[in-house]
């Protein structure tokens, strides 16, 4: 297929194209907006809700749902602060964060997957028991005062004002978009969600799909936690409450279907830094930050509708098409073989 | 008979048991199949046939028994597996991906390069004389197109033992034509191909050889050549049961000049058929014959609100109820009984008495704002005792019906609003016979009391037996009417098809 | 006769609101044990119900929501608007209080049904509307508080009710009155919610229609049931719902804040999936949803004082409840599984 049509099917581009006319109205109302570093902040802002959102997306192309990433990213961010209390290395955060992300998304997977539990529920139970895990290891206070390097570590530049988060972040989304377009094992992910049935059918291991979306997203849930931690330089009981909401936000603005089999890793991604932007953006046209919540849930509504309207009016167009097909169909003469005896 | 020395033995099945809970659904199959053989598979309703084309799948596993492919023990634990084997199933409903091209669903969980399989599906298709757009996506293409992706689906994976279960049945007459032909092929090539169909006549001409399924066991097995149509019939019906009853009711006639009708389409069009007329007397049991996918039940639904009215008028007892949505055609006195009973007629997991009662909540006999649960025994006992429904207490959970039972219990609810005209869309469709004849009496009980029934049926027989005057609609229009004395299997059969020359239907 | 007696215990003991009759019995008697002074006092108890009033009246509406088939996630932020409007109104735009209370709830079935509209009209998701609704409502609290000359995180208070002999009255009785000088007037109000949505779920005609609607929405249109308008009245019912949780809430604390009620929504669905409804739909019982959420209650009360747990920790044992009862519950329902016990009971 050119690369043409290839990129007519993105549903990616229209998030980006939409994330570029915000930009562009944003700078519209306010020339400022429109210098080098205002834009590229947008993206080195988003590390967070980018890792999140793209971790997510995975187990939302299965057509499931994880509401305990919030509450993983907590833990995450308290466990690497505490190490950053002692003024222990990132890699130790990180090995870390990557086990608690794997052992949390392996509990979602086997209670969603093998036990069947619908997963909004289970995963809202993990949710609670990480939350508490959250409070019983920070004792209850915020985990603050990291030895010197490790807070803002990642906002040094790198090349072209690109922080060094953001850069490491370009590059995760970017393999695992193509991990999951091109591999044979990433596009199980988006197969289980698009037909389950289908999906058996051909062979494709669908209880071990879904296990491993858990499990990426808890990791990258985890990842992000540290990353948060490294941001604010504190992190309190209830760090990452709320977040998993605008990561699911940030995932049906980039084009991911809450339904599943549809959208991608990078839709996932663009559809963060539209999440975390706005803020910011809203700065520059003149709205206070109260304006946030409410724009958000406008634009999440508008698309949302605009998404599922198109969707019915196309399957109908299709069915009725195929019946009309169907009765002006008139060939009634030659059929010879299919007469009764 | 000799197996062919020189045809290799692809499949063989040895002594399958599988139960589901209590249910004994498999109970010691045995069946084979060699190279370039066409094995037709048919039997009633049930479980039977997709559960064992599941297990040879590896989507279920079976209780007790063997499996053997080239003459190899195998141990089918999941599809991969029998895929790996050779072995590929079209299911009856396609399950593609819709939100991915026809590319991408044939080559979805194949390794290898993305380019070389493309030029391998181009030149598949050339081979067969088939043109797809690959690049389309899967959810505009018709239900042949996805089931002939499914197919060429199991082509790319070089599948030696094809199961096609009932491929056919949502195709049209064209469509059909061509599938044949590529069956054919296939079978030339040596493929071996389980062939499940509820339709007689494709048995002959495709199937090389037949076997029947009743009640978990195989009941009848050998080549077509060897069989005919009343052999298979026989087959199919339960060992107790010799010849299919004959209802012993005295039908009286209907005096049809003077009576007005009670039911009128005029020229009536939407999705799926033109310019429809007929009419319903009252008392009288007008047959709709016709092969899947003809538009009747576009048609019904049309007429009880469901879908889109395009063109014509509907009028009932003298009132335009052209248009109306589903409650005030209901009200009008219209009720239907739907063609999928487990999708859009019943209420699984509620109680009998809440499914029977369900089209009456408007109504000012279950109460006003509150709900006259007495009132709703009543009606619910009523219909459990006339109609013969075997329950151990009305709040029985409607899915733990046998599946003629579930069928009284859909055909009470329509019933219940006391309408004028009844439509009734495949009514003994997958319900045992005794249960068809408790049904065949509710509608005949129905007849002397004067309502008018609207009969769809692809059982021809049925039609034949219990149509005062019957209609065949063919590719959304009617093209032939018959009186009794001329509702015969022969003329029925043949305008079904397409295929009757001589009176045509009364415009 | 006795047969049936026996049938009848039979049917009873089986049923999921008996198993939540008993949970609560056993942390009567666990907490009771352990300290029975301090837990045994029926102020205390309903004082505890009371905290978290919000989330057992919300969950007795979420109820009809979820048995659709739905799910709402916005309720929690109708709370805060409602709260706010109230204020706004009755303080900056000096309208009389009950004008301004029967203003909010009717904004709140507003804002309900607007979310209710895009689910049953629209087809689109419940889960994806009632995010946005709740981005959005919460939003449109805060922008609203921003109307008043109150700073918003201040809040407004001072709402009349109070009389010269100290007593409260009117407006603020809603949040401090007590019957007998014990039962908090939330609590009875909170009866009343059982008993009216009981009688709408379960005895009148719109609940049995919700509950076909939810079993199988197709069966239920070719039945002549609205299902559209249907599905659209349960988001309704949440919504004013929410208002009335809002305005007990308001009256309690005597401030009107945007963000009142911000943090329930995990645990409203908690007590209604406890409460036994399926979040595939068609199944559901208010008795189960109320129980549930005075459990929870009680186990909120109980645990930090019987057992020292703060309190800010307690989303550790609810979280491990919901997910042991859901699991459970999926793998009795498990054919394999149950067949596998059976099995094993019959060998011992």
């Amino acid at each position: 297929m050119s690369l043409l049509k290839k990129l007519s099917r993105a549903r990616w581009l229209s998030s980006l194209i939409f994330l570029i006319v915000l930009f562009t109205i944003t700078g519209l109302v306010n020339p400022t907006f429109f210098t080098y570093s205002n834009i590229l902040s947008a993206f080195n802002s988003s590390v967070v809700f980018t890792l999140l959102a793209v971790g997510i997306s995975f187990v939302i192309m299965t057509g499931e749902i994880d509401v305990s990433i919030g509450a993983t990213m907590g833990l995450a961010a308290a466990i690497a602060g505490t190490i950053a209390q002692r003024g222990g290395s990132v890699v130790e955060m990180l090995i870390y964060a990557v086990l608690l992300g794997l052992v949390v998304g392996a509990i979602n997977g086997v209670g969603v997957a093998i036990i069947k539990v619908p997963s909004l529920i289970f995963t809202l139970g993990i949710m609670g028991i990480v939350r508490g895990f959250v409070y019983v290891y920070s004792d209850g206070r915020t985990v603050e005062n990291f030895a010197g390097a490790f807070t803002n570590l990642g906002s040094k530049e790198l090349f072209a004002d690109i922080t060094v988060y953001y850069s490491m972040v370009i590059v995760i989304v970017l393999v695992a978009h193509i991990l999951l377009t091109r591999t044979r094992n990433g596009k199980n992910f988006i197969a289980v969600g698009d037909n389950i049935g289908g999906a058996t059918l051909i062979g494709i291991p669908v209880v071990w799909t879904k296990i491993s979306a858990y499990m990426l997203c808890g990791v990258f849930a985890a990842v992000a936690g540290v990353a948060f931690a490294s941001k604010y330089g504190q992190v309190n009981i209830v760090a990452g409450s709320g977040y998993e909401m605008s990561a699911i936000a940030a995932c049906v603005l980039g084009g991911v279907s809450l339904s599943g089999g549809l959208g991608s890793a990078l839709g996932a991604a663009i559809g963060a830094v539209i999440m975390s932007s706005i803020s910011r953006m809203l700065v520059f046209i003149g709205l206070s930050s109260d304006y946030d919540n409410t724009i958000k849930g406008i634009m999440l509504i508008t698309i949302v509708v605009a998404d599922a309207l198109m969707h019915t009016r196309s399957v109908e167009k299709a069915r009725r098409a195929r019946l009309a097909a169907r009765a002006s169909n008139h060939n009634s003469a030659e059929v010879g073989s299919s007469d009764e005896e | 008979m000799a197996k062919g020395d020189n045809k290799k033995q692809l499949l063989r099945v040895e002594k399958i048991y599988k139960s589901f809970g209590s249910n004994l659904v498999l109970q010691g199959i045995d069946m084979e199949l060699n190279e370039g053989e066409v094995l037709a598979l048919i039997g009633g309703n049930g479980a039977g046939k997709s559960t064992l084309m599941k297990i040879i799948m590896g989507i279920y596993q079976s209780d007790k028994g063997d499996i053997y492919v080239n003459n190899k023990h195998v141990h089918l634990a999941k599809a991969s597996s029998a895929l790996a084997a050779g072995i590929y199933m079209v299911p009856q409903e396609p399950m593609l991906f819709p939100n991915m091209t026809v590319e991408e669903n044939i080559t979805m969980g194949f390794k290898g390069k993305q380019s070389e399989l493309r030029n391998k599906i181009i030149e598949l298709m050339s081979s067969i004389g088939w043109e797809l757009d690959l690049d389309r996506n899967a959810s505009s293409l018709s239900i042949a197109e996805q089931t002939l992706v499914e197919i060429i689906r199991g082509l790319l994976r070089e599948a030696k033992i094809l199961i096609l279960d009932e491929p056919t049945s949502a195709l049209t007459f064209d469509e059909v034509e061509s599938f044949f032909k590529v069956v054919k092929d296939l079978r030339d090539k040596g493929i071996g191909i389980i062939y499940i169909t509820h339709r007689l006549p494709e048995v002959f001409e495709i199937g090389t050889h037949v076997s029947i399924m009743c009640d978990g066991v195989i009941t009848l097995n050998g080549p077509v050549s060897e069989f005919n149509r009343e052999m298979l019939i026989q087959g199919l019906l339960p060992s107790n049961m010799e010849h299919k009853e004959k209802i012993d009711i005295t039908v009286e006639a209907i005096d049809y000049k003077n009576v007005k009708p009670v039911f009128e389409l005029k020229d009536f069009s939407g999705y799926g058929f033109n310019n429809i007329s007929f009419n319903v007397y009252p008392g009288e049991i007008l047959g709709l014959a016709g092969v899947v996918g003809a538009g009747r039940t576009e048609l019904v639904r049309t007429i009880f609100g469901c879908d889109r009215t395009l063109s014509g008028t509907v009028i009932l007892d003298g009132k335009d109820i052209t248009g109306l949505k589903t409650n005030a055609v209901l009200k009008a006195g219209i009720n239907l009984v739907p063609e999928d009973r487990h999708n859009h007629g019943l209420f699984k997991i509620s109680s009998v008495c809440e499914n029977i009662t369900a089209s009456m909540l408007d109504r000012k006999e279950t109460g006003g704002l509150l709900l006259d649960k007495k009132v709703e025994q009543d009606i619910a006992n009523k219909y459990v005792n006339d109609f013969r429904i075997k329950v151990t207490c009305n709040e029985q959970l409607a899915g733990s019906l046998s599946g003629g039972n579930q069928q009284k219990v859909v055909i009470g609810k329509s019933l219940s609003t006391k309408p004028k005209l009844v439509i009734l869309d495949e009514p003994t469709r997958g319900i045992d016979a005794a249960a068809r004849m408790d049904v065949y009496r509710i509608i005949h009980k129905l007849r002397s009391q004067g309502v008018a029934i609207l009969l769809i049926s692809s059982d021809l027989e049925e039609i034949v037996e219990l149509a005062d005057r019957s209609i065949t609609v063919f590719n959304g229009s009617i093209n032939a009417e018959f009186t009794r004395e001329e509702s015969i299997m022969d003329n029925l059969t043949k305008a079904s098809f397409g295929i009757y020359k001589g009176k045509e239907a009364n415009q | 006769m006795k047969n049936s007696y026996k049938e009848n215990i039979k049917k009873i003991v089986t049923r999921w609101e008996f198993v939540l009759f008993m949970v609560l019995v056993a942390e009567f008697v666990i907490f009771g044990a352990v300290n029975f002074q301090k837990f045994m006092r029926i102020t205390s108890i309903f004082s505890s119900i009371n905290n978290y009033i919000s989330i057992c009246i919300i969950s007795l509406f979420v109820t009809f929501v979820m048995i659709t088939g739905g799910i709402d996630i916005q309720a929690s932020s109708i709370v805060g608007l409602t709260s706010i409007i109230i204020g706004v109104l009755w303080s900056d735009a000096g309208l009389n209080i009950w004008v301004a209370v029967l203003m909010a709830i009717v904004t709140a079935g507003l804002c309900g049904a607007l979310s209710g509209f895009l689910v049953a009209y629209c087809n689109v998701q419940p889960m994806v509307v009632t995010l946005g609704g709740s981005f959005l409502f919460s939003g449109l609290a805060l922008l609203i508080s921003g109307f008043s000359e109150t700073p918003a995180f201040k809040g407004i208070s001072g709402f009349p009710g109070k009389n010269e002999a100290g007593e409260f009255i009117a407006f603020r009785a809603l949040g401090k009155f007590k019957l007998f000088d014990v039962i908090p007037i939330q609590i009875i109000i909170y009866v009343l919610l059982i008993a009216l949505c009981y009688w709408l779920l379960h005895r009148s005609k719109y609940g049995r229609k919700v509950f076909l609607v939810g079993v199988n929405r197709q069966a239920a249109e070719y039945s002549g049931i609205n299902a559209k308008w249907i599905i659209m009245s349960t988001y309704i019912l949440t919504g004013i719902g929410a208002a009335i949780a809002g305005v007990l809430l308001t009256a309690n604390v005597n401030s009107a804040k945007y963000n009142l009620g911000s943090t329930f929504t995990l645990s409203i669905i908690t007590a209604v999936v406890l409460g036994g409804t399926l979040s595939t739909g068609g199944k559901g019982s208010i008795i189960g949803t109320a129980l549930a959420a005075i459990a929870i209650c009680i186990l909120r009360y109980g645990l930090p004082l019987c057992f020292g747990v703060s309190t800010q920790n307690l989303d550790l044992p609810i979280g491990i409840m919901l997910v042991l009862v859901v699991s459970a519950r999926e793998l009795a329902a498990n054919q394999r599984v149950s067949t596998f016990f059976r099995g094993l009971l019959k060998r011992s």
